[in-house]
């Protein structure tokens, strides 16, 4: 086992905004959204109308299909509309607004533990996904897919990523701090499933209080070990991980539980336990509030639909003399940046952080042309040729960009275009390059279908 | 709150900046100019910042007439200005600088593209500019002591003679401005640790070229002589500086260690069979036009795609190490070694027959000059005398001069007939000149034939021509004297002085060789 990958780069951490700062619940007072499509795959179809009352626990929206996921409400009051809304990519999606009457009224107050033993497999999972648990650490995978593979004998390795690589972000930092044995429960409860796998807590080293909670957690439980991972981004990445811990580079068309892992956030495996020893479905999380605009970074257990401005404004609003310049939703590197803080959290916004200044529109003052310089190159976890894929883009030589340059196996980790002296915008070309390009291969197998 | 700013991600970026790369690698050659300048005075202050001066002047005009976001604040146009006029004889005139900064910003990276685009380095392109327009000036170095304008350490090396490898390590010697390769270490290896430069480059450029050198320099891997040749013509320069030009080089590993390594043997064969002190330029250029090959073909497959990984991923065990190494490299290492086994095979089979080559030219010469003698032998006194010279410059009067052999001519009852002396002069234009002498018992000048002239073609090589050469014939003088108006003067080779020059110390150094040595001798 290596405690790295190949490549990657070392941004600024700004951690010390907010790694100190332990989890708190926050109450949203205002309207709560909750946005069908949070997760990859088919977005729920809802199932209340308005003017339905509804309270906190309760299934709003179900799951259409296998590859889809629950979404639960997070508070108690009326449903106020079905309708249009403003989301964090900024496009208007179909959501749920429930006015929120403050009460927190509970389907179930979720304090009995069950004993599971007698739990069938088929059980266990089926609960997970009636408690719409999605992948936490950003993409929202929904878990149960992900804890159904072809083979279960095959899965040698469930990581349990608190690598947290993304600079700013602390909340699972915290998470694994305070709540180390139910991040292990959970993982046993996931190890139940693959009785040939090792559980690995995978955490960077930049984390010495989470290593040693999770370790002293994990004393008394043979199958679960602790690892110290180096700091490097994209040290938390999937890909990343599984080459860290198993030494196993995989292309683009592979799942991870091909090569015999299942990679699951800590956060998700915390709401997995809660969800099946205690049947709390997952409407709250947690969340870091930073960045240098912001007069005290926290980190929060929220409650899913709360809105950014709300949670801004929670950790004491922007700072006097400074102006919030950037909203982003997520961590710096792989984030999205918002339009507007008018729009809700979703269960996979693990971040909003404020910054004071666009470091791109800087960067972008300094754009030159290539100068080949390689460091793309270098930095690339995938072993990628992000100059070349580039010149490839301008060209307009999607074939070589696809064939000889595998340019489909980025992950958009952002790591060349962080690295770039000349400031190119690579990661952008490259997202947009993969979506053309499986578009056209969606038309062309759509055309030979006719 | 007012509006928010929007952009794709990463929405943070590493502090390097194309500038930051360009202004440290102008801080990277400084030392190099702060010795140059110190060593060869003032004027070559006075070149570096026109060169510098010219380039940015150039790119600026280029930016306003094409109106096009100026560019000159990105630094690269003043490292090209920089490495050309470290490039440059401390002795050229400004103008030279001027136009070459010209050239290279305007018509090898503006014309082409500007920065990133330009197919060869503007810093070499424009030196071979300047070598073909202004080729006096461009090999002109500061006169040596004996104010005969001197070689330089290479040309020094390439004829076979001795150098100070300590002044050429420093930079003391006669040479370009940036012939400093302490300094130009030092600012190479901090590019290197910064991780600006790529290693992969530099040190296959040395590689190859110190493996050439020492299979077909003729003297094995003497580390001295290995050395020397490292430090003179360049070579540094060349591998830290000008072939590790991001834009024209290879953006894979594997194709930086192929580049640089073809940089480095082409720099070899060319200095070690071309005879050339300026290899390195042209080396490096010819490998900047395989760069576009080079990644053409060489594009390393992602992590994933790799014969190893594709097994672990199905679940197979790792392949052994030995079957890790990609076949490229295994095929290219097999080639390389069996193209030098079989050179060096073929160099050391026909290394006899040149040998015998070279002395039957030398008999030849002796037989023209002392057409009476049936054979030669060899004189006591001379040889003792040689040997004392110990490879040493004979007398102080005849710049470098060189006495090789003297023998004595003898007829078929073996009667004394005429002797024969072989002398060298490393003042040529083109480095040595090498003649015979040949002298009667009493002291007439018989005649004199080269057997060494690699002189400028119309211009030095007239020396061997009648007109020049026949003046020499049965002349009963102790010395000649170019140009002189008396019995002993000899007519120079108009547009050759430094040739006839040459000729003439060659010849008096021959005959007070004869008169001191073996006429005394007798």
């Amino acid at each position: 086992m290596k405690d790295t990958f190949r490549g990657g780069v070392h941004p600024r951490g700004h951690k010390e905004l907010s790694r100190e700062m332990p989890l708190r619940a926050y109450e949203a007072t205002g309207e709560m959204v909750f946005p069908l499509a949070q997760h990859i795959g088919k977005p729920a179809k809802a199932i209340v109308k308005k003017g339905d009352p509804v309270v906190a626990g309760q299934c709003i929206a179900e799951a259409d299909g296998f590859v889809s996921a629950n979404i639960i409400c997070s508070c108690s009051g009326k449903v106020k509309a079905v309708e249009k809304r403003r989301t964090i990519s900024g496009a208007m999606q179909e959501c749920i607004v429930v006015e929120n009457d403050g009460q927190y009224t509970q389907k179930d107050p979720y304090t009995e533990k069950e004993d599971i033993e007698k739990l069938s497999n088929d059980e266990i999972i089926a609960r997970v996904k009636d408690a719409g648990i999605i992948g936490l650490g950003g993409a929202g995978f929904p878990t149960h897919v992900k804890l159904m593979p072809k083979k279960p004998l095959g899965i040698k390795y469930l990581i349990a990523n608190g690598a947290e690589c993304e600079p700013y972000i602390t909340c699972n930092d915290q998470l694994m701090r305070s709540s180390a044995d139910e991040i292990i429960e959970g993982m046993e409860i996931v190890l139940r499933l693959f009785p040939n796998a090792d559980g690995i807590v995978a955490i960077e080293t930049n984390k010495p209080e989470a290593i040693a909670s999770m370790q002293a957690a994990a004393v008394g439980h043979e199958r679960i070990h602790v690892v110290a991972l180096r700091t490097k981004y994209p040290q938390g990445g999937e890909r990343s991980l599984i080459k860290s811990i198993a030494g196993i580079d995989y292309p683009i068309t592979k799942l991870p539980a091909d090569v015999g892992c299942i990679v699951d956030n800590v956060g998700t495996l915390y709401a997995i336990g809660r969800a099946v020893l205690y049947r709390e479905p997952l409407f709250r999380h947690v969340l870091t509030v930073t960045g240098e605009a912001l007069v005290r970074p926290c980190n929060f257990i929220v409650r899913d639909g709360t809105s950014f401005a709300e949670l801004i404004e929670a950790a004491g609003d922007v700072r006097e003399g400074k102006e919030a310049v950037k909203v982003i939703s997520g961590g710096p590197m792989m984030g999205i940046a918002v339009s507007s803080t008018e729009v809700p959290i979703t269960k996979t916004t693990n971040a909003i952080t404020v910054l004071p200044e666009d470091a791109v529109e800087k960067a972008d003052s300094y754009m030159t042309a290539c100068l080949h310089c390689g460091r793309c190159t270098t930095v690339c976890p995938s072993g990628l040729m992000p100059q070349m894929m580039a010149d490839a883009i301008i060209a307009g030589d999607y074939e070589r960009y696809e064939n000889k340059l595998y340019g489909l196996d980025c992950v958009a980790c952002g790591s060349c275009t962080y690295i770039c002296p000349a400031k190119r915008p690579l990661t952008q070309a490259f997202k947009k390059t993969k979506a053309e390009i499986m578009a056209r291969k969606r038309a062309a197998a759509a055309g030979g279908n006719k | 709150m007012s509006t928010l700013h929007l952009s794709h991600g990463p929405h943070i970026r590493d502090r390097w900046t194309t500038s930051f790369i360009m202004h440290t690698v102008l801080l990277a050659l400084l030392p190099t100019a702060v010795v140059g300048v110190i060593v060869n005075g003032w004027h070559s202050l006075f070149i570096i910042l026109a060169s510098i001066v010219a380039a940015v002047g150039s790119e600026w005009l280029f930016c306003a007439i094409t109106k096009r976001k100026l560019s000159i604040l990105d630094g690269s146009a003043a490292v090209t200005g920089m490495m050309l006029a470290l490039s440059l004889s401390p002795t050229v005139p400004l103008y030279i600088p001027i136009l070459g900064s010209m050239f290279a910003i305007l018509v090898v990276k503006c014309a082409f593209g500007g920065l990133g685009k330009n197919f060869v380095n503007p810093a070499l392109a424009a030196r071979c500019f300047l070598m073909i327009s202004f080729g006096n000036a461009m090999t002109k170095f500061p006169l040596g002591v004996d104010g005969i304008s001197s070689a330089t350490p290479v040309a020094d090396l390439l004829a076979g003679r001795t150098v100070n490898i300590t002044q050429m390590f420093l930079g003391t010697t006669n040479g370009v401005i940036g012939s400093s390769v302490l300094a130009m270490l030092i600012g190479g290896l901090i590019l290197w640790g910064l991780d600006i430069i790529h290693g992969e480059i530099c040190f296959s450029v040395l590689g190859g070229f110190t493996l050439v050198v020492g299979l077909f320099g003729g003297q094995g891997f003497d580390p001295k002589f290995l050395l020397a040749n490292i430090c003179g013509g360049g070579v540094v320069m060349g591998a830290f500086f000008m072939a590790t030009d991001y834009t024209t080089s290879p953006v894979s590993r594997l194709g930086q260690l192929v580049y640089g390594c073809l940089i480095g043997v082409l720099g070899a064969l060319f200095r070690v069979f071309g005879k050339s002190a300026d290899s390195f330029s042209y080396s490096v250029i010819i490998a900047n036009l395989f760069t576009p090959l080079i990644d053409m073909y060489i594009i390393p497959k992602p992590y994933a795609y790799r014969p190893a990984a594709i097994k672990l991923a199905n679940g197979e065990k790792k392949t052994p190490l030995l079957q890790r190494i990609p076949k490229p490299v295994i095929a290219l290492t097999l080639i390389t070694l069996l193209a030098g086994v079989a050179l060096s095979g073929v160099f050391s089979m026909t290394k006899d027959t040149i040998e015998e080559q070279k002395l039957a030219a030398n008999m030849a010469s002796y037989q023209e000059v002392c057409p009476d003698a049936v054979s030669f032998k060899p004189s006591e006194a001379a040889k003792e005398a040689i040997a004392n010279l110990n490879g040493g410059v004979y007398g102080t009067k005849y710049g470098k001069a060189y006495i090789n052999e003297a023998v004595v001519g003898v007829d078929a009852n073996g009667q004394v007939v005429g002797y024969v002396i072989s002398a060298t002069s490393g003042n040529g234009y083109e480095g040595n000149i090498k003649l015979s002498i040949g002298i009667t018992p009493d002291g007439t000048v018989k005649g004199i034939a080269f057997t060494e002239l690699n002189e400028t073609p119309g211009k030095g090589s007239l020396a061997a021509e009648p007109g020049f050469i026949n003046q020499f014939d049965n002349r009963s003088v102790t010395q000649f004297v170019l140009n002189g108006s008396g019995s002993d003067g000899i007519d120079a080779i108009s547009g050759a002085t430094i040739t006839s020059t040459a000729v003439v110390n060659a010849v008096n150094a021959g005959l007070d060789f004869f008169h001191s040595v073996m006429q005394g001798g007798n």
